[in-house]
């Protein structure tokens, strides 16, 4: 290699490296907006609220005084900008404040109720994603068939029922007459204290632990309103697979597949199935987002401590602290989810990289 | 392949489904499960606190110097003082502190404990301190008023005169809980007296010891062994955060709780029908009440005020939304208190509240903003009261929502709420009620009903409630107290009031020894399960 080709190659590398940090730093800017937006926004929102903080604190019988007093000591006497920035600063060294209602850091309770989500969610996520795929996909290469019909109607049905019917229906028939399973709660309170695991997911906790009785318990809770968050999910999914397989399926490679005489699995599976990956990623990613934000009725209704209850909790007291906090990690959990579908497609689709 | 996932999936549920003995048929013998909702708790601070579920709980963690009985609320009983003296001037009390008792951290209880509780809430000066210091307490005074005079002798002086139940009552409250001062030494945090510790851990002498709590999750709270009144039969109390009616009900129904606290009227009947629980009803000190702005001119009219009453369907819905929430009650003083009487005069009559109206000048009604909190039982008592109205010819705008920042800062036309006031004595309710020294906007008397109201209440009512609860014959009090109901049932009131508040509780029946308390002091040592 001349020397001229080295420099050139070096210098390309060079542009390579300066083009990656550009992007790098773009994402950067954009989350970091993005994040800032949803601050700004919830901050605003959150003082147009009716609700009084202060009265939340201190009852609606306390002298003005009290008012006052409490009024000073919430920080809620600076102007709302000056509010904010103390937030900011204080974000920035990770600290979120203490919830008014709950009295705890709000990062400590954040620890402990998102896992609950996370473990809800994520189950949601496998049982929607593992029924609604290849129901979407069935659906699809049986179009006009009974099978079709059959999930088209399962999928409306998803999509239109409350959830909260749904959940109160469920405990109803499976709860209160079979006896099959708890009420609610994440655990049997009987079992309760035995583990305090590392993750706060006592599914897994509870598996580092051998604590058998415990991950029975904790398994037997999470599994009805995990089945009926990923009911909700399938018909999501499924409606979705369906719509992204037909089109591909009308697509000319796959009249030529079949012209060359190649069976119906390896053109569904092999070359229809691998052109919808990235759709599929997408929406499931999309799924899951909505699952760890978008709990909040099933976990009413199944007593579950999760983010979900917390937020709604955290909002009725307007406690901003724990608001802001939650919604934070909200964006960021969004964000985070969204790269990191980014990063598969680019390993299961080359034409993305 | 969805065939292997069907399988697959299947399998897991039906395994989790079929895990052995995990839905249990009845709660253990010696433990206690209540269904709460436990979203409004904030902290366990006796000195802090304000709400209902909280007192229950720090009424079992900690003790106070006076018992109020649950089945005899008016008739103050030694507690942690095991006697006590009242000065012939009615001024000074003097507590003789029980000896042998011990707090959870193993400390002995003394009068320097007394003392430095009582401080302690009156200083801080949150909520609760309105329990001392309506009598002159202030932080100022408080070192010299109330002194622990030897290690087993707590001296209590008056700035006023004020009739001894008033000082006593106010020493059963949850507020003047005793805590613990030698372990919360350390505690302190910049001056705080310990009050970031205290909010999730407890430093009392109760029957009870705070084991576990996870916020908006569960509580749980073990039995004290050295309990100087023995230790309670249950072992454990746990408090199962439910917040929905429905799952409370179903709970309690098939025996998964013992006790359910938060429930809606068709839960409760439901639950009376089945027969498995019993329907506790305990009387409040609180009333649903309807204030009418009398910084509006329409509504100041006393006719107008009259009117209204006439539009209240006291018997409809005392039969339906409240039959388990409130007591039909159209006077002030709250039944069973002194001065309380058997009197309910108003009925709901349209043509009447016409006519009340036309005597004031609008025939035709008017339109006004009517702030209601959306919870139940609030909510239909104030779409009932918007029908009514509308047929009477006043168009009530009926707005949901968290009002109560605007009741306070008297920026409201019309507005509905229950209250909760906690004294056994009528002068609890008539102080908020029938009581505003000073109708200014600058007076800033938020903490009374009536000065929300603006209402100038007459100043024969308001004489009568201030020499009232400065009377220290009993009798005398009572006189009192009967001719101010009667002068405020005939004032046209502002605040008017239609049901009593009652906090209805579903108990199963095998649970005995659990008595909902007026005060909110319900105990947990009184429970047992037939064992």
């Amino acid at each position: 290699m001349s020397i001229s080709q080295t420099i050139e190659t070096r210098r390309a590398g060079s542009r390579k490296l300066l083009s990656a940090g550009r992007k790098l730093a773009t994402s950067l800017a954009v989350i970091a907006t993005t994040l800032l937006g949803l601050l700004i926004i919830t901050f605003v929102v959150g003082r147009m609220i009716p609700a009084d903080p202060v009265i939340a604190v201190v009852g609606d019988q306390a002298d003005q005084s009290t008012y006052d007093r409490v009024y000073k000591e919430m920080g809620l006497d600076r102007p709302i900008y000056v509010q904010f920035g103390s937030y900011l600063a204080d974000i920035a060294r990770l600290d979120f404040g203490q919830s008014h209602v709950t009295k705890n850091q709000v990062a400590s309770d954040l620890a402990r109720v998102f896992p609950a989500t996370l473990e809800l969610a994520t189950l949601a996520t496998i049982i929607g994603a593992g029924f609604g795929v290849p129901l979407g996909i069935l659906s699809a290469v049986r179009k006009g068939t009974w099978v079709d019909h059959l999930a088209r109607i399962v999928g409306l049905l998803g999509h239109s029922t409350p959830i909260f019917w749904i959940g109160t229906t469920v405990i109803l028939i499976f709860y209160a007459n079979l006896g099959a399973i708890p009420a609610g709660g994440r655990i049997d309170i009987y079992n309760e204290g035995l583990v305090e695991g590392p993750t706060n997911s006592l599914i897994i906790d509870s598996l580092l632990a051998g604590e058998w009785d415990v991950f029975w318990s904790a398994l037997h809770h999470v599994i009805a309103p995990a089945l009926i968050l990923g009911y909700a999910a399938m018909a999501y999914l499924s409606r979705m697979s369906r719509s992204f397989m037909l089109e591909q399926l009308r697509q000319e490679y796959i009249l030529t597949a079949r012209a060359k005489g190649l069976g119906t699995r390896p053109i569904i599976w092999r070359h229809a199935f691998r052109n919808i990956r990235v759709q599929l990623l997408t929406v499931v990613a999309l799924a899951y987002c909505g699952l760890l934000d978008g709990t909040v009725l099933i976990e009413t209704v199944f007593s579950w401590p999760g983010l979900g209850q917390y937020l709604t909790s955290a909002l009725f007291f307007a406690d901003m602290n724990a608001v802001l906090g939650s919604v934070l990690l909200i964006g960021i959990i969004s964000i985070a989810i969204n790269l990191l579908s980014d990063i598969v497609y680019r390993f299961i689709d080359p034409r993305t990289r | 392949m969805l065939r292997r996932h069907v399988i697959l999936l299947s399998s897991i549920a039906a395994l989790s489904l079929a895990a052995p003995d995990l839905a249990l048929a009845a709660t253990p013998k010696d433990q206690l499960v209540i269904a709460m909702d436990t979203s409004s708790l904030r902290g366990l601070d006796p000195n802090e606190i304000n709400q209902l579920e909280a007192a229950e709980i720090v009424a079992n963690l900690y003790e106070r110097l006076v018992v109020l009985p649950a089945d005899n609320i008016s008739k103050p009983q030694p507690g942690l003082a095991e006697s006590w003296t009242i000065s012939p001037d009615g001024k000074t009390f003097t507590f003789k502190v029980r000896s042998g008792v011990k707090f959870h951290s193993g400390n002995p209880l003394t009068a320097k404990d007394v003392e430095w509780s009582l401080r302690r809430l009156v200083k801080l000066g949150l909520a609760p301190s309105t329990d001392l210091r309506q009598w002159g307490f202030t932080a100022d005074n408080v070192e010299k008023l109330i002194r622990a005079t030897d290690g087993s002798t707590v001296v209590v002086e008056t700035p006023e005169v004020w009739n001894s139940n008033l000082i006593l009552y106010s020493l059963a409250s949850f507020s003047t809980s005793i805590l613990d001062s030698k372990f919360l030494a350390d505690k302190d945090k910049g001056g705080d007296m310990g009050r970031e510790f205290l909010q999730t851990a407890d430093a009392g002498s109760g029957p009870y010891t705070l084991r576990t709590w996870r916020v908006n999750e569960l509580i749980i709270a073990d039995a004290f062994k050295d309990y100087w009144q023995g230790e309670p039969k249950m072992r454990r109390v746990l408090l199962r955060h439910i917040p929905e009616s429905s799952a409370q009900r179903l709970q309690i129904d098939a025996g998964d709780a013992d006790v359910a606290t938060r429930l809606s009227s068709t839960d409760l009947g439901a639950l009376e029908t089945g027969g498995k629980v019993t329907i506790q009803k305990t009387p409040g000190f609180g009333f649903y009440y309807l204030a009418l702005n009398q910084k509006d001119e329409i509504l100041s009219k006393p006719k107008v005020r009259e009117a209204f009453r006439y539009l209240i369907d006291y018997d409809g819905l005392a039969g339906t939304v409240m039959k388990y929430y409130g007591i039909k009650q159209q006077t002030i003083v709250p039944a069973g208190l002194p001065g309380a009487i058997d009197k309910n005069p108003y009925k709901l009559d349209i043509e009447k509240a016409k006519q009340l109206l036309t005597e004031a000048g609008y025939p035709n009604g008017f339109s006004k903003v009517y702030y209601a909190t959306p919870v139940t039982p609030e909510y239909e008592v104030a779409q009932s009261l918007q029908a009514n109205a509308a047929k009477a010819g006043i168009k009530l705008d009926l707005q949901g929502g968290d009002h109560i920042g605007k009741f306070r800062n008297r920026q409201f036309e019309i507005f509905s709420a229950r209250s909760g006031d906690r004294l056994p004595d009528p002068h609890a309710v008539l102080q908020s009620y029938a009581t505003n020294a000073n109708n200014t906007d600058e007076a800033k008397l938020v903490g009374l009903n009536a000065w929300r109201t603006a209402w100038d209440v007459p100043k024969d009512i308001q004489q009568m409630v201030t020499a009232a609860a400065h009377e220290t014959d009993q009798s005398k009090r009572v006189g009192l107290y009967t001719k101010i109901n009667e002068a405020y049932l005939a004032s046209s009131p502002a605040l008017v009031t239609s049901f009593l508040r009652t906090d209805a509780k579903a108990v199963r029946n095998e649970v005995k020894g659990y008595i909902g308390h007026s005060t909110w002091l319900t105990r947990w040592d009184t429970v047992n399960k037939g064992n």
